[in-house]
């Protein structure tokens, strides 16, 4: 187990884990949801098959569209694939790569690859796409302030606003672990990410309506190869929260402080079991509450937002 | 001397229980009994503390400055407890012994407060006068009394809440020099004097100012003032005005004490002159316009309580002993006042000023007293307030604050104008006419009714008029010439808030 | 930036989550709903006086969190449901919707008041070895979304809830500032909350008698 795998291998290692693992990740979060209600539900690898068929069926193109229509989920895909080079996916270190950006540089990503599906569900003429590429796009608005506190707590906390140190100030000590600026920002981070991935309490992510569609219904005109890409774009930004969520907030275990291949190995196993366990908290809670009214999401934001105002607040005086 | 101030904390307390569960008819009695009985105790305690600090451990402590208070209190709970006979009317009901219940615990509570060793006693007494003397405004099962109950609760349970986080800073300033098992006994914290650190204690008294001051009735914090004042029973606003708003204002200048003990006499001194004239000005502007004859004297309350903060603010022993007299002679003209207020509402059956009109044809001894009682509270010599409003004065230019004593001399004038031009508008105006006689059969019927509402010439009982006389002759005495044992007390009082030990 | 350390970290955990609760009970519409934050809160109280008597060997805390929690958990949270709610479990009228200011104002005005009580209790550098600076400074910005609460609502039972509420983030100081205060005089406060407690129950049973509700909207006669 003395063998050292190479950086750059790692860092392709990163992309991989995500790209590989993520459909994989919605599969875990599906079946647990049935479980939980007594339902057998689908198999695990469910969302690899969806995804397969999807690419081996041909493509249609709304009449007008132009080639930005098609061109967004390629786009989109490929933000997501850059976003875990620069979050500490695997290892404690940095790669170097990881410099490529900071945590915003990762926020600018996953908003442009937002920004790309709306603009192209303007381009279909569909209602519904519309619908829901402009509410996705009001709440977006009412999150960000909530992840830009976020960010300004990490950036309080370390100093930089590298995920890697981020990740690393948390290790360090129980202290750090425990106190009130890092635990209200993470769980304003996870609010979050339960709105950006379409989850209860925001969004039933299964459901058929179309009225209390936000994420699901921006790609109602694609099809074929190119809503496999806009699938598995979904999948991948949802693993990626649930990462960063682990990685840099909550759980900074377990990732290989070494290049020593069984460090490697057992950083991507402990990666996978974190994002399942996360699954298994959004599960619980896609079982255990209802939907909001599209009109209340403003409150929860508002809540998310509370919790990062809070956690500046408390950062500022040193203590928290 | 121990004997005596625990005969004072039991005797209020237990002829409120006595008149609860004892006889229907000797509530009076009793409460009477028990009034008289605190202001002997408390006579017989002033020798005392004009010398000397009694102390009992850290928990009971009475000094000068208590002995003030504690005499004003006393005289007021005598005076109304004989008052409130009248005021029954012979009742026996539930209401009246709820009511002598509420009004000996509510004294019980203002005697206690003075009487208390340390700040957390001190707080814990002025919170029980407050939930006391809110369920006695809620005994008039009226929409008003429900309302003004209400407001009263809330916003003073607030105020006292801020005054709570007040002594905790205290505590936490005392702690610092006398160890963390130091009980915030008056004593050591103003013996500590100087080596407290100076934010909390500054912070403490800011707090303390504004959490007391919103029982003291002090400007912006006086919203619910005068609602409670002209909603409560008669003899429950005489002692709410006279006794209550006094006995908080006490717990402000043991703040005073120690915040002028730790940080000198600047700060607490400014704060207290901006609270003071702020109070003084809005008061004597809405004495104007008032047309609740009750209401009218609740402003007034607020505008002596800003007198009160102005003189402390000024700082010299005259002004400070001038504030000393001030509170006793407050407590004896507001008292007289409200008690006089009460014997009108009581003939008219109303609270409307409009209403009032020849209260001193129609009332041949209530009307001249209240009459009296609206000059004195106006400082007019040879009332005892004329005396402590000259000697505040005269320690403003003394001390060199010459645009506040200005102001304070102008606003009282003003006020004066208000309390003037509404007594006179009741007093001296002519008796309200019964109609003329009907020229025709047809309106007889209809104006009957209104022929009753015409009050006869007559005191509604003398039970209302002697404590009034009582109260007038102790106003003459502390005008014209105190006796030596209360000039003593006042001199050391004024030389303990001065910052002598 | 140094780490606080675990004791301190706990602290300020606590009061934090005391001040979120404050924020919900500002946000929830309804009483049974409000009267659970608040026992939740005041159980989190206690598990502060214990975490505190843990770390500072004062084990006088451990009778005052037995019996803050016995009153402020239990019998105030009691009294205040078997007062409010009317016996078939339903919601009396008048608390739902007597919002002055929208809920999203509120919060956010609320967020605003937060920061100001935050910001000037931090900054009078009260500290010692025993006070987590931030608990205090959370403690101050608990005060002011008190008083918020009680001026958003116009209704008795949320003005009550704001009142004991207050009371809460005052204990919450104390434990701060003066763990070290002799029990007697803790107790004695308590004692007087339940007195506080006896003497709202009773107006707010007079004013529901009177009106039927719990809004105070009508409690506009005396003006002046």
């Amino acid at each position: 187990m003395s063998a050292a795998v190479p950086i750059p291998l790692i860092q392709l290692l990163q992309v991989l884990t995500v790209a590989l693992a993520a459909p994989g990740l919605t599969g875990v979060i599906a079946k647990v949801e049935a479980r939980l209600q007594g339902r057998r539900g689908p198999r695990v690898l469910q969302p690899y098959y969806d995804l397969a068929k999807l690419v081996r069926k041909e493509s249609l193109a709304p009449e007008g569209a132009s080639w930005f229509f098609l061109a967004a989920p390629l786009v989109a895909v490929a933000a997501y694939l850059t976003i875990p080079l620069l979050i500490p996916v695997l290892t404690t270190y940095g790669l170097p790569l990881g410099y490529l950006g900071d945590i915003l540089g990762g926020g600018f990503l996953l908003s442009l690859a937002s920004f790309v599906i709306a603009a192209a569900a303007l381009e279909t003429g569909s209602p519904y796409a519309q619908l829901g590429s402009s509410r996705a796009k009001t709440f977006s608005a009412i999150t960000e302030p909530v992840v830009l506190f976020v960010v300004f707590t990490v950036a309080l906390l370390t100093g930089t606003d590298l995920p890697y140190h981020m990740a690393a100030v948390v290790r360090s000590s129980a202290g750090q672990v425990i106190r009130p600026a890092h635990l209200l920002a993470s769980a304003a981070l996870f609010m979050v990410i339960l709105l950006e991935t379409g989850r209860i309490p925001v969004e039933t992510h299964t459901g058929t309506n179309e009225f209390g569609m936000i994420e699901e219904a921006r790609s109602f005109e694609h099809s074929g190869p190119y809503l496999a890409l806009l699938r598995w774009g979904g999948e991948l930004k949802q693993f990626i929260l649930f990462t960063i969520l682990a990685d840099v907030f909550v759980v900074p275990w377990g990732l290989a402080s070494t290049q020593r291949l069984g460090d490697v190995v057992l950083a991507i196993a402990a990666l996978l079991a974190k994002a399942v366990a996360v699954g298994c908290v959004v599960a619980v809670i896609d079982d255990s509450f209802a939907k909001l009214r599209l009109f209340k999401i403003t409150e929860y934001a508002s809540a998310a937002f509370l919790l990062a105002v809070l956690g500046v607040f408390t950062m500022y005086l040193g203590g928290g | 001397m121990i004997g005596v101030m625990l005969a004072l904390l039991a005797v209020p307390l237990a002829a409120g229980i006595a008149s609860f569960f004892g006889p229907a008819r000797a509530g009076a009695g009793i409460t009477v009994t028990s009034g008289i009985a605190c202001f002997g105790l408390v006579l017989a305690l002033i020798p005392h503390v004009a010398h000397g600090t009694v102390s009992y451990l850290s928990y009971l402590r009475a000094d000068a400055v208590s002995g003030v208070f504690l005499l004003a209190t006393a005289f007021l709970y005598a005076a109304v407890a004989v008052y409130a006979v009248g005021y029954l009317h012979g009742r026996s009901d539930v209401y009246a012994r709820r009511f002598y219940l509420g009004f000996n615990i509510f004294a019980w509570a203002m005697l206690a407060a003075p009487l208390m060793g340390s700040l957390a006693l001190l707080w814990i007494a002025i919170e029980v006068t407050t939930v006391v003397s809110a369920l006695l405004i809620a005994i008039e099962d009226t929409d008003g009394a429900a309302e003004a109950s209400w407001k009263y609760v809330l916003i003073a349970s607030a105020g006292l809440g801020l005054a709570l986080l007040a002594t905790i800073f205290a505590y936490y300033a005392g702690a610092q020099v006398l160890g963390v098992h130091s009980d915030l006994a008056i004593g050591p914290l103003l013996r500590a004097g100087g080596r407290l650190p100076a934010t909390p204690v500054r912070l403490a008294f800011l707090l303390a100012v504004l959490g007391y001051g919103t029982k003291v009735g002090l400007f912006p914090v006086h919203t619910w003032l005068p609602d409670a004042h002209s909603e409560a029973p008669t003899p429950v606003s005489a002692l709410l005005s006279g006794a209550l708003l006094a006995t908080s204002f006490y717990a402000i200048l043991r703040f005073y004490q120690v915040a002028a003990a730790a940080l000198g006499s600047g700060f607490p001194r400014d704060t207290l002159l901006a609270f003071g004239i702020a109070s003084l000005l809005l008061a004597s502007l809405y004495v104007f316009g008032q047309r609740d004859v009750k209401r009218f004297l609740a402003y007034s309350s607020v505008e002596h309580m800003g007198i009160l903060a102005i003189g402390v603010s000024f700082g010299a022993p005259i002004a400070l002993a001038g504030v000393m007299l001030h509170v006793m002679a407050h407590a004896a003209a507001k008292g007289n006042a409200f008690m006089g207020a009460g014997v009108l509402t009581v003939k008219y059956r109303t609270k409307q000023m409009a209403a009032m009109r020849g209260g001193l044809a129609l009332l041949p001894w209530s009307g001249p007293l209240f009459l009296l009682s609206i000059f004195a509270l106006s400082a007019f010599p040879p009332s005892g307030i004329f005396r402590s409003e000259f000697q505040i004065v005269a320690g403003g230019l003394a001390s060199g604050n010459y645009a506040a004593a200005a102001a304070l001399v102008v606003l009282v004038t003003v006020a004066f104008f208000g309390l003037a031009t509404a007594a006179t508008s009741m007093l001296l105006t002519s008796p309200p006419q019964p109609p003329q006689p009907p020229r025709s059969g047809t309106r007889q019927a209809a104006q009957a009714p209104a022929q009753e509402q015409v009050p006869a010439r007559g005191e509604p009982s003398v039970w209302m008029v002697v404590p009034v006389l009582a109260g007038v002759a102790v106003l003459l005495v502390l005008g014209v010439h105190p006796p030596g044992e209360i000039t003593g007390l006042i001199t050391r009082a004024a030389a303990q808030l001065g910052g002598t030990p | 930036m140094s780490s606080p350390g675990v004791y301190d970290g706990a602290a300020d955990v606590i009061a934090a989550l005391m001040l979120l609760l404050e924020f919900g009970m500002l946000r929830q519409a309804l009483v049974r709903d409000q009267v659970r934050l608040y026992a939740a809160q005041s159980a989190l109280i206690s598990v502060l006086a214990i975490v505190i008597a843990a770390d500072r060997n004062l084990p006088d805390l451990y009778a005052l969190a037995a019996l803050s929690g016995t009153l402020k958990v239990v019998v105030v949270p009691l009294v205040l449901r078997r007062l409010l709610g009317s016996p078939d479990g339903e919601e009396t009228p008048g608390v739902a919707g007597s919002y002055t200011l929208s809920p999203a104002s509120a919060v956010l005005a609320a967020i605003g008041l937060a920061a100001f009580g935050f910001f000037s209790f931090g900054s009078l550098g009260i500290s010692s070895p025993e006070a987590p600076a931030t608990a205090l400074a959370i403690a101050g910005a608990m005060v002011f979304v008190a008083f918020g609460l009680m001026i958003v609502r116009r209704d008795v039972a949320s003005q009550a809830i704001g009142f004991f509420s207050l009371e809460n983030a005052i204990s919450l100081a104390s434990l701060v500032v003066a763990a070290g205060l002799p029990l007697l005089l803790e107790t004695a406060f308590l004692f007087d909350l339940l007195l506080a407690v006896v003497v709202f129950a009773m107006l707010i049973r007079a004013h529901h008698a009177r009106s039927e509700s719990l809004s105070t909207a009508d409690l506009t006669k005396l003006r002046g």
